[in-house]
């Protein structure tokens, strides 16, 4: 956040080939559950859809910057052993977005990733505001999961984005323990 | 005015906290795409909620971040901490002009919303920054004491439709 004369004149923050902001997750929540409220039950799919699409598609563009970004080449890339170390980094990266704390659990190069959370903000937020969910209310995880396996195993970008769709078997919204998010290729 | 902002973005534990309020950076891309969406699916009601988001999570970001800085008396003084916050947060710049406890007018010269907006979709044919009315409604409802809802902010002119800045006018419901 220091030292960009962009941030400075401008107020915007270029990097990783994006424009990033920085807000209270209380507008993230309110948006994504009213959004998904009001397009009703018989249409709970097509909201989730374009929820999660929204976010897989900035995790696809963010990652792929990040991968071909000066920070990765000179600070992470050293530490990369196999190609699977990257998924290490973009977890790391979450975390600190404040996006929650993703571990990966197993992954099969290419076709199934699975990952962990356990402070999501999206099933924080719908517990405090609404309660027990029904379903799983991780929207952007579940983009942001998907991203994950669209930069690593996709085509060449930008024509890997959506490749790879995450479902949440699991949600803390719904009483389970932790957030679980399986992520397979689209038939 | 020099806003230590570092101080205030803290990890705790799992969480990132601003003010010691949960938050998350996301990108244009994600941004955009949620504003795109609730309008495309929900018509003006999108418009509405977009507004009514923003204006909620500001008014009770404004709140905590006034509580930090409670030596902070004056209006003039408060927006400008406003604004700083709108700017370091990578929001863009914003200009309080001629605002008073009933009305206003507020100017945006930069916009996150609008350079996201024009590298996704280019132009608009009607003003698009949703985000920065509920924003400003939101600070102003805490620094002249209004409940949520108090404010109205309409958008006069966009850069989205490539006019020449973003221009907010306010008043009461």
């Amino acid at each position: 956040m220091e030292g960009s004369r962009i941030r400075d004149e401008k107020g915007i923050i270029p990097i990783f080939g994006v424009y990033l902001s920085l807000f209270f997750v209380q507008y993230y929540n309110r948006l994504s559950f009213d959004f998904e409220r009001r397009l009703g039950e018989e249409r709970q799919a097509e909201a989730e859809a374009y929820l999660i699409q929204a976010a897989q598609e900035c995790g696809y563009a963010t990652f792929h910057g990040l991968l071909n970004s000066w920070e990765w080449e000179n600070l992470v890339k050293p530490m990369i052993e196999k190609e699977e170390d990257k998924l290490l980094g973009f977890t790391a990266v979450a975390l600190a977005a404040g996006w929650g704390d993703l571990s990966i659990r197993s992954l099969i190069p290419g076709e199934k990733l699975v990952v962990y959370v356990n402070e999501s903000y999206e099933a924080t937020g719908y517990l405090q505001s609404h309660g027990r969910a029904g379903s799983g209310k991780c929207f952007m995880l579940r983009g942001v999961t998907g991203a994950f396996m669209d930069v690593l195993y996709g085509e060449d970008y930008p024509d890997g984005c959506f490749t790879f769709l995450a479902e949440e078997p699991l949600c803390r919204a719904k009483g389970d323990v932790h957030c679980e998010f399986e992520v397979h290729k689209k038939s | 005015m020099y806003l230590d902002l570092r101080s205030a973005l803290v990890r705790e534990g799992n969480r990132v906290t601003f003010f010691g309020l949960p938050i998350a950076l996301h990108c244009h891309h994600y941004n955009i795409n949620l504003q795109k969406t609730a309008e495309d699916i929900l018509g003006a009601e999108g418009i509405e909620l977009l507004f009514r988001a923003a204006e909620e999570a500001s008014y009770m970001g404004f709140k905590a971040i006034m509580g930090w800085y409670d030596r902070i008396k004056t209006i003039k003084s408060k927006l400008e901490l406003a604004a700083s916050v709108y700017q370091n947060c990578g929001l863009g710049v914003i200009h309080f002009q001629q605002i008073d406890p009933k009305k206003g007018r507020v100017v945006s010269t930069s916009s996150y919303h609008v350079t996201g907006w024009l590298a996704k979709h280019g132009i608009r044919s009607t003003p698009g920054c949703h985000f920065s009315r509920g924003w400003i409604a939101g600070v102003l409802e805490v620094i002249y004491d209004r409940p949520i809802g108090y404010f109205a902010v309409n958008e006069r002119a966009c850069k989205m439709m490539r006019k020449e800045k973003c221009i907010f006018e306010v008043k009461e419901r």
